[in-house]
């Protein structure tokens, strides 16, 4: 099958719809599709050769924050040009509602339109009007996906209907192979922390707070940190002799993730907030590294309600200190949940994802229809697009 | 012509967009209808035809091996949807596949003979694409009655001679042998 893939966001730049794009075209290329994913980028090197630049993108106030986005007269030519040319069997385009390539793609295409909806937003007016102006686009698309149930939610409350749940995918034999940082765990034990350091909702303070106590029961125990942001100022409201045992290694290339998770007994996920799905999680347990997360729902759901994590009160360190404690201590609770992290992380390999969007794919497209042009479409969608110019519209409101 | 006279001729040109608009979209609509019930007519006649070939196979009790052939050949012979009579074939269908392999004990012994291993992942994957494809014809539906129920709609006719439509019902169960 022909399959045209549109990313709305900068290609290299990290973020989860990329890393998802970039994911499912590789897990589609291995099973013998031929794929093209359109995509801005800020350059044009190191693109994998599947992926169709549209040049620089433009930084606009998008979901509360600052997202890299394609759009404009130059921008509609090359998606027209792109889907004039690829002969595609079907169109999937991802987060149709950001103000980008993937409603421009909608705007221009007719045939069989698959969409992925990734993020989780509350009820906005500003989503809502977009969705409005996008609204001829979103009724030509025939199969829609959610990311997670928050995505529905996101879909259903701002633009109607109903969507298909296909979870993320990891790509678990990347992760399998991880080899510990060298000294790390180390005899007296060793915890994980991943993501943003100096970003609240990540919440590192929690695990922070927590950290003392858990030394209490285990002196020698440490905390390897890893992740970009300015982390002093809240290392240092930790006690001194604490403070030492913390390690803050900075940024980490993806390449390096699955070092950092066997550097650990236990990987921490103590976000406090807008997680939709929790697809670190899954890394680290593909990596057999045991979790333990806060108790948002999504990732309840995905540690199966402590099947395979354990789960403690969002927010509460104390909480978080027994039941890291508790896990230390029992050596066969961390080999069980290592072995059920293998098992729970398989059935999201990228793989299995992949043939699951692959049937989507399937059961809406007609042998011997391709994508074409839509030449109304595009007149509408030069209309759209002027509402939608970022120095008009302040996108955040 | 005095300055009212162009605000009317203003407001017409804005009605005139409008109804442009609605009708463009019912337009879309009605098309994308079309294209999910061609490709749901599809994944059926597919699912018609392996039914029959899994007959070829003689796997099955005689009285299932008749039933799940009459049904295939009623789907085969029957109108394209959304005919009422071939709804109700395709339900038949289900059923008969369902009864075939209501025990996955079976499918599994089934599926010793490389030739209906084959033929049981394809109708594994064509009954998945069935329930798939009704859904999302079932989506488009609803996404267009929407716009039909709206009187500006319905007074000026903006759908012209497209018949009202209506969502395909019939039983899209997969047979249990067959659900992972």
């Amino acid at each position: 099958m022909r399959i045209g893939i549109v990313c709305p966001y900068a290609w290299d730049i990290p973020g989860g719809v990329s890393a998802h794009v970039n994911d499912l075209a590789v897990a589609l290329i291995k099973l013998g599709h031929e794929v093209s994913v359109l995509a801005p980028a800020e350059s044009d090197e190191n693109l994998p050769p599947f992926v169709v630049s549209t040049g620089q993108p433009r930084a606009v106030k998008y979901n509360g924050s600052v997202a890299r986005l394609s759009f404009g007269p130059v921008t509609a030519r090359k998606v027209s040009k792109w889907i004039a040319e690829g002969q595609f069997d079907v169109l999937h385009v991802h987060e149709p509602l950001a103000p980008s390539l993937s409603v421009l793609a909608v705007w221009a295409a007719k045939g069989p339109i698959v969409a992925t909806w990734h993020s989780s937003m509350d009820r906005s007016r500003m989503i809502l009007s977009l969705a409005k102006l996008a609204q001829t686009a979103m009724e030509k698309i025939s199969a829609r996906i959610a990311v997670s149930e928050a995505a529905r939610k996101t879909l259903v409350e701002h633009v109607g209907g109903d969507a298909l749940i296909i979870p993320n995918g990891v790509d678990t034999s990347y992760f399998v192979d991880g080899h510990a940082l060298p000294g790390w765990p180390g005899e007296g034990k060793a915890l994980v922390f991943l993501g943003r350091v100096d970003e609240p909702r990540k919440g590192l303070e929690v695990l922070l707070k927590a950290f003392p106590l858990v030394r209490k029961e285990f002196p020698n125990i440490r905390l390897l940190i890893a992740g970009p942001g300015d982390a002093e100022e809240i290392i240092d409201d930790v006690p001194l002799s604490d403070r030492m045992a913390i390690t803050h290694i900075g940024r980490i290339d993806n390449e390096k993730k699955p070092d950092v998770f066997a550097s650990g007994n236990i990987y921490v996920a103590p976000n406090t907030g807008g997680e939709s799905f929790g697809i670190v999680l899954l890394e680290a347990m593909a990596s057999g590294t045991p979790v333990v997360a806060s108790d948002l729902p999504a990732f309840q759901r995905v540690l199966e309600y402590g099947n395979s994590g354990v789960n403690f009160r969002n927010e509460d360190s104390e909480d978080l200190a027994k039941v890291l404690i508790a896990t230390l201590k029992d050596e066969s609770k961390l080999a069980e949940l290592k072995e059920a992290g293998y098992g729970r992380a398989a059935v999201f390999d990228w793989a299995i994802v992949a043939k699951k969007v692959l049937e989507v794919y399937e059961s809406v497209r007609l042998p011997g229809v391709k994508i074409e042009p839509d030449f109304a479409g595009q007149m509408l969608g030069r209309l759209g697009k002027l509402r939608i110019t970022p120095e008009r519209n302040d996108l955040n409101g | 012509m005095g300055e009212a006279s162009g605000w009317y001729l203003g407001l017409l040109a804005i009605a005139v967009w409008y109804l442009s608009h609605q009708a463009g979209r019912l337009d879309r609509l009605h098309h994308r209808i079309e294209v999910a019930s061609a490709a749901l007519d599809g994944h059926l006649t597919r699912r018609a035809g392996i039914a029959a070939e899994l007959v070829l196979l003689n796997l099955l009790d005689p009285a299932s091996e008749a039933y799940l052939m009459q049904s295939a050949h009623d789907v085969l012979a029957g109108e394209d949807l959304p005919d009422p009579q071939r709804l109700s074939d395709e339900s038949e269908l289900t059923e008969a596949l369902c009864d075939a392999l209501e025990d996955p004990q079976d499918v599994i012994e089934f599926r010793q003979d490389p030739a209906a291993k084959q033929l049981l992942s394809e109708l594994q994957a064509v009954c998945n694409r069935v329930s798939l494809a009704k859904r999302f014809h079932t989506e488009a539906v609803q996404d267009c009655l929407a716009i039909r129920e709206q009187s500006l709609v319905k007074f000026f006719r903006l759908a012209g001679f497209a018949k009202l439509p209506t969502a395909l019902e019939f039983d899209d169960r997969i047979p249990v042998g067959l659900a992972k």
